[in-house]
């Protein structure tokens, strides 16, 4: 046996996701048990992969053993690739159905199945062979030993006819195997599970790989969704679009001031989260980033939940944000979604969709809590995650807003974990003070960016959007009236100190100018004391020099005399 | 009656054993089935037998697709069958019950 000879070789569904889990498809020329309640989606995966080979050249045989080949073709017509199948000769239909009343007595054979499948499967290339409700046969044996052998005679009859094969049956319960056929499924190497439960009244569906021999493969049991495209796995396929990329350019949000904020606006391919309480304006500042991106000639997909398009054009219009023109431009495309009518994985799956149509540069998804209301056994996170991913890889800057309880701002994103997926999130709430309510904002978080905690006022008015600046008193921020009331209060008390400041400013320099010309008159004050100084000691000097001239001559002057007269009377008054 | 079985010959048989080559389940429902129509003491009814690895094409005709299978068509032309190798003898004798005997 050469290794080509028994090494596994995998042969794609053709169902993206499916291939995913199994890492590239089915085992080639094996059987794959297919197991599943009533209903469940087994006979849709059998002849959804038969389209696919149809589709791809290939052919095949699908052997009925509960449908009529009628009901086969109408169930396939009801999918889009259904004329894939219903056209083409390339595979036959093989009504299996026992006789209506027929009974068993005793074992038997299945060799004549095998001859009438190998006489289809001879003229197909390539051959896909469904044995779609094999239970409804193999039930009829009397031993379930020999049913199960028989069920390792399929497979080996597969790997001798070069057949890939599916083999179907009905389960009851949880288990793997179709009833009367426990046991079955260790002779075959993969089985793949497929169940339905109801959750609030809606079918989830689901698809599980419970075993696949020889390969790795994903166990989870993952959503499946089942509609006009047939059978899809939302969360399995990736994206062709290789790894995100991180880019470092940034896009402007719709308000210059908030760009600032974020240190020059979210960057291009990040998602960003504006969370808030009813009435902060989480759609307005959604939608204006939306009218940004069409301002900058890039493409806009809003996706709205229970809203319509019509009043909600309008109610932004009144705060002066017309998207109207862009819409009808074809820069925004607008789609208003109805949570409840969808599972969580349909919606994700239309997402995924209106992103590939649309292709556009930015996604605002609002409220993407609304998918919380949607039903769904995977929950909302998944679906988010996925929608992000798909978003980041291919570049697209996203924007979501969550609606958040009145009296725990941040709970619900919180508990869809949105908050910690996104890159930026943004908190809209508001103070009420005095009397008014006025809307603010924060950014609690911005990944990549140096960005202001600082809470801030929301401005709306019908000319947009802006932010107003912080006004910090002590450790509060203020806003609104009161923060005007503040700013006018304080910018009184500037102008007084401003004022006073002056006015002492004034009284110096009066005083020094008084200073100033008091010392001068102080100094002219002393030259004349120094000159009237001077001339008395000129005078004595005189007087000592005139009297000791009179004293050398030995006589007195007239004048002595009668100074010495004075001096007589002066005594003699006395 | 000869002419008659003859007629029967050439039209459909009473009962039709479809058997897949000499596998020992076909052999065994052979054998049963005979077994079964001497105690009925209705050896005469009128068979044939269909081997569908000779003839794989008449597996889709008859949708018979376990073997042994044992076809029984009423004059009136309604069709019943029984899978298994007739080895389950009170089932064999209810499906032949009132089987009309060839000769009349």
């Amino acid at each position: 046996m050469s290794e080509t000879d028994w090494q596994l070789v995998k042969r794609p569904t053709g169902i993206p996701g499916l291939d995913a889990l199994t890492h590239g498809g089915l085992p080639q020329h094996q059987a794959t048990l297919v197991v599943g309640q009533a209903g469940t989606g087994k006979t849709v995966l059998g002849l959804q992969i038969l389209a696919h080979a149809v589709e791809q050249g290939d052919g095949g045989v699908f052997v009925t053993f509960e449908e009529s080949p009628a009901q086969v073709w109408r169930n396939a017509d009801s999918f889009r690739w259904g004329s894939v199948l219903n056209g083409s000769d390339a595979w036959t239909a093989i009504d299996a159905r026992p006789q209506p009343g027929a009974e068993t007595s005793g074992e038997f054979d299945i060799e004549a199945l095998l001859a009438a499948v190998a006489a289809a499967a001879d003229r197909c290339r390539n051959p896909w062979v469904i044995i779609d409700g094999i239970d409804q046969l193999l039930q009829r044996q009397p031993k379930r030993e020999i049913a199960i052998d028989q069920v390792r005679q399929i497979n080996e009859r597969c790997e001798q006819g070069g057949w890939t094969m599916l083999l179907t049956g009905k389960i009851d319960g949880e288990g793997i195997a179709p009833r009367h056929l426990e046991g079955s499924e260790f002779m075959l190497p993969t089985t793949v599970a497929l169940s339905a439960t109801l959750i609030d009244g809606r079918l989830n569906r689901q698809l599980r790989v419970a075993k696949y021999r020889g390969s790795g493969h994903v166990a989870d049991t993952v959503p499946m969704v089942m509609n006009d495209h047939g059978i899809q796995l939302p969360y399995q396929v990736v994206p062709a679009y290789g790894p995100a990329t991180a880019g470092t350019g940034r896009v402007s949000s719709g308000i210059e001031r908030l760009d600032q904020v974020l240190g020059g606006g979210p960057y291009r391919g990040s998602s960003t989260l504006i969370s808030g309480r009813p009435g902060t304006a989480k759609s307005t500042l959604a939608a204006g980033f939306a009218r940004a991106a069409a301002e900058r000639d890039e493409r806009a997909l809003y996706v709205s939940f229970d809203e319509l398009e019509g009043p909600y054009v309008r109610n932004l219009a009144s705060v002066g944000i017309d998207l109207q023109p862009h819409i009808d431009a074809g820069r925004i495309r607008f789609c208003g979604l109805s949570a409840w009518s969808s599972l969580v994985a349909e919606h994700v799956l239309l997402l995924q969709r209106l992103i590939e149509e649309f292709e556009p540069d930015c996604l605002v998804i609002d409220p993407v809590s609304a998918l919380l209301k949607a039903s769904g056994t995977e929950g909302p996170r998944a679906a988010t995650e996925r929608i992000l991913d798909l978003a980041r890889r291919r570049g697209i800057t996203t924007v979501m807003t969550s609606l958040t309880n009145e009296d725990d701002p941040e709970g619900e994103s919180t508990s869809s974990h949105v908050s910690t997926i996104a890159d930026t999130w943004i908190v809209l709430d508001y103070n009420v003070r005095g009397g008014e309510r006025n809307r603010s904002l924060s950014v609690v978080k911005s990944r990549g960016s140096a960005h202001s905690n600082q809470q801030r006022e929301l401005l709306l008015s019908s000319d947009g959007m802006d932010l107003a600046d912080v006004y910090e008193h002590g450790t509060e921020v203020l806003m609104g009236t009161a923060r005007v009331q503040k700013e006018s209060e304080e910018r009184a008390t500037v102008r007084r100190r401003d004022l006073e400041r002056t006015r002492r400013r004034q009284d110096l320099a009066r005083r020094i100018e008084q200073a100033r010309s008091e010392m001068e008159r102080l100094e002219v004050e002393l030259e004349l004391d120094e000159q009237e100084g001077e001339e008395s000691d000129r005078l004595g000097r005189e007087y000592t020099e005139h009297m000791q001239r009179r004293r050398e001559t030995g006589d007195l002057a007239p004048g002595d005399a009668t100074a010495g007269r004075d001096h007589d009377q002066r005594g003699g008054d006395e | 009656m000869n002419a008659k079985h003859a007629r029967s010959e050439t039209a459909v048989p009473a009962l039709t054993l479809f058997v897949t080559g000499d596998a020992p389940r076909s052999r065994r429902a052979r054998a049963n089935l005979a077994d079964a129509l001497k105690a009925m003491g209705q050896e005469s009814v009128t068979r044939r037998e269909v081997d569908l690895l000779a003839h794989p094409e008449q597996t889709v005709t008859y949708s018979v697709f376990a073997t042994p299978a044992l076809l029984r068509t009423s004059p009136t032309g309604e069709m019943s069958v029984l899978y298994g190798d007739l080895s389950e003898q009170d089932k064999l004798r209810h499906f032949l019950a009132d089987i009309e005997p060839a000769s009349g």
